[in-house]
């Protein structure tokens, strides 16, 4: 089965829409939760009206800043493509650490002021699956719709499942979104996981939307290859899982730049002289959401002629690795 | 064209931990007793809760692990470790050290809090201020750290899927291996869902006043809530080819999935029950049968007002007419969240395998719907077909059809 990109959506630190990806981040130092540490964190401005507007729809005027980036996002995507079949569209929303913001503010309220004053409006908001319904029901989408999560590598599992709903004939389109937003106790928990130690990375928060097609045009970047699983509970391990997971892919494809803290080091190892040159390892790190964005970027390389064919490794920093191969639309081999 | 396995997915193996047992015969056992394992919780701290009872699970011994990895898991992998080797050993996929026999298995799991308790303690730990070897156990609280402890005491790897699609999250793994067996891009699956108890969401349902601060009484006019519960539920799907290859017994088939997204409300389903009902058309029609074929029904019957009402609508406009008969086993089990779907997906098995209905308990005045259609204790039938059906918050309905081998 031959599936092919459609469109896509961003909502990053940099800005609304894809072109924001080439945008400068800003990046400002964040206290963390407990207040015992400080990093740099790159963070969506909030302000911005394409984000705000969507605090209008019924469903969303009390839902976490999420479910705002990724329904701006899946907005993007589905507006460059308005005759597709809504009805014949899935969608897969993929987390990290999914709501998190309520999630610790309920946690909070329900310790300090009292199991019983714990909010039921707030709730609802923490749940994974909550976001994913708001965008459905604000976006009009009606075939069938997945939570999924884990680490990065979650993305790479997204993709899979979208192929699996077309190959069984349920979709026509799949929309995938990958979305993370921000809270300071994630600073502590980097911190406490080790991932900010030594060259470190910088949280990012934000959404990334594809719209994969089983229909794709001639102009259609291809999903031409798919590696998911590869799984690790060390660095030794971590090692071995990068080279299987590279292996499934052609030997010959580049490979694009995607690692961040200590994953970069295996990246490299693995990697070697099949790195993409010209590209730089991106400084922030917001897990699903970077999986799509890099997704993004690698589509755009292919769209713009830089490249044919090239592999975009999705470096879970906890548990495994993926990878997709994106192909030119006329590309053989 | 679609790319399409027409023959139906199997079950070779499965295994469950509940409030009920530690293992399928035990918790099986008192279902058809008719027992219910409400009780005081003492697993999380519910003080202060409008409801302090619930359906708490006994956690098995793990033998195979000293006290010291013990302490480094999860309560929802204290849960999931026993449920999955009761699956995969009933498969015959374990060999004499207890590892499985292939070294890349698929999973496709269902959870909605994850390991929960271990966030809890991060975040209390750093408002008691203290140091950063309290909070390193923040890691094991995400999904794939679950994922990660299967792999490793089982020895094997491979694309994990973990839905979180709240409480019809179970429904929709096992229909989701069913759908990668039948898309030809896997040939076996492990399966499932757990969810343990944990504070933040227990207190969570006590803030909506959705807990039943009695017996939980699904399908009864006077019903007035849910009973929260844990467990874990997992099983082996197989294709049949791959199956019959390597000899294993099959139990029973994954015939039909329908899912739906209900966008009426986040937390209430569509009273008129649409959405839940053409999920379990879909079921049928995938499985090419139609309601008179389906003998017995597990329904979702949380016992709160609103999710009752609607299936006992989309159960009426599906089943009306035929002799299919209804009961909810969250009464005896409670609601075990990410694990419901997988749990009652294994007592459709039971069902079919002993043509013994779990009977509906707690019944004392029945909605009038479905009144006739509930299950009194001691019925048995002669069962070809059994439907299991999920709903979870975020509108989210799953109808898995479950026939004889």
């Amino acid at each position: 089965m031959r599936i092919g990109i459609l469109s896509c959506g961003a909502v990053t630190p940099g800005g609304i829409g894809v072109e924001s990806l080439d945008s400068p981040w800003p990046q400002k130092l964040v206290e963390s939760g407990s207040r015992n540490h400080s990093y740099n964190a790159s963070l969506v401005d909030q302000s911005l009206p394409e984000i705000t507007r969507w605090g209008k729809e019924p469903r969303l005027r009390r839902a976490s800043p999420i479910a705002y980036y990724m329904t701006e996002a899946a907005s993007q995507a589905l507006s460059a493509v308005p005759d597709i079949d809504l009805s014949r569209t899935g969608v897969i929303a993929s987390f990290f650490l999914g709501c998190l913001v309520y999630s610790v503010r309920f946690y909070k309220q329900m310790t300090t002021e009292g199991r019983r004053f714990a909010s039921p409006i707030l709730f609802p908001e923490t749940v994974f699956n909550s976001p994913v319904s708001h965008l459905v029901s604000t976006l009009g989408t009606s075939g069938p719709v997945y939570s999924q999560v884990g680490d990065k590598s979650c993305w790479a599992n997204s993709l899979r499942t979208a192929e699996c709903w077309m190959r069984r004939g349920n979709v026509d389109n799949v929309l995938l979104i990958g979305a993370e937003e921000f809270d300071p106790y994630q600073l502590d928990a980097f911190h406490s996981a080790g991932w900010m130690r030594g060259k470190g990375l910088v949280p990012g928060e934000g959404a990334g939307a594809i719209l994969l097609t089983s229909k794709p045009s001639d102009q259609s970047v291809i999903l031409a290859g798919l590696s998911d699983g590869y799984c690790y509970s060390s660095k030794s391990e971590a090692l071995t899982a990068g080279v299987e997971c590279l292996t499934a892919h052609p030997r010959k494809s580049k490979v694009m730049p995607t690692a961040t803290g200590w994953v970069q080091q295996i990246e490299s190892k693995v990697v070697g002289d099949r790195m993409l040159s010209g590209i730089s390892h991106p400084f922030y790190e917001a897990s699903t959401a970077s999986a799509v964005w890099d997704t993004i970027k690698a589509a755009r390389l292919i769209n713009q002629g830089l490249t044919q064919d090239l592999i975009v490794p999705y470096w879970g920093l906890s548990q495994q690795f993926g990878a997709a191969r994106l192909t030119a639309p006329s590309f053989t081999s | 064209m679609p790319s399409v396995n027409s023959s139906k997915p199997v079950i070779t193996g499965y295994g469950c931990v509940t409030p009920l047992g530690v293992d399928v015969e035990s918790t099986w056992t008192r279902i058809i007793e008719g027992r219910t394992a409400r009780s005081p919780i003492s697993a999380i701290e519910v003080q202060g809760c409008r409801v302090t009872e619930g359906a708490q699970a006994i956690l098995p011994e793990i033998p195979s692990l000293s006290k010291k990895q013990l302490s480094r898991l999860s309560r929802s992998s204290r849960l999931a470790l026993p449920a999955v080797e009761g699956a995969l050993q009933m498969a015959g996929l374990l060999d004499s050290r207890g590892t499985s026999i292939y070294p890349r298995i698929e999973m496709s799991i269902s959870t909605t809090a994850c390991g929960m308790e271990m966030g809890e303690q991060f975040l209390n730990s750093i408002w008691q201020g203290h140091g950063q070897g309290q909070t390193a156990k923040v890691a094991h609280y995400q999904a794939q750290q679950q994922v990660s402890e299967i792999h490793r005491h089982f020895r094997f790897h491979g694309p994990a899927m973990i839905v979180a699609n709240a409480c019809a999250g179970g429904g929709n793994a096992i229909g989701h291996a069913a759908d990668l067996i039948r898309a030809d891009m896997a040939d076996i699956v492990l399966a499932g869902g757990y969810d343990a108890l944990c504070e933040l969401v227990y207190a969570g349902f006590d803030s909506l006043q959705t807990l039943a601060p009695d017996a939980c009484r699904p399908f009864d006019r006077g019903r007035r809530g849910l009973m929260l519960g844990e467990g874990a539920a997992f099983m082996v799907l197989e294709s049949e080819a791959h199956a019959q290859k390597r000899g294993a017994t099959i139990h029973a088939r994954v015939a039909g999935y329908g899912q739906t997204t209900d966008t009426f409300h986040l937390t209430q389903p569509s009273q008129d029950g649409k959405p839940l009902e053409k999920a379990m058309r879909q079921a049928l029609q995938e499985a090419s049968l139609s309601p008179s074929d389906i003998g017995y029904v597990n329904a979702h019957g949380t016992g709160t007002p609103f999710n009752d009402g609607a299936e006992a609508k989309a159960f009426a406009n599906v089943f009306e007419g035929h002799s299919t008969r209804l009961s909810s086993t969250k009464s005896a089990i409670g609601h075990t969240l990410g694990a419901a779907g997988a749990i009652e997906a294994l007592i459709c098995i039971k069902a079919l395998q002993t043509g013994i209905l779990p009977p509906q308990i707690n019944l004392q005045d029945p909605e009038p719907l479905v009144s006739e259609a509930l299950v009194k204790m001691n019925e048995r039938a002669d069962l070809n077909a059994a439907m299991s059906v999920n709903l979870g918050f975020g509108g989210s309905n799953a109808a898995l059809l479950l026939t004889q081998p």
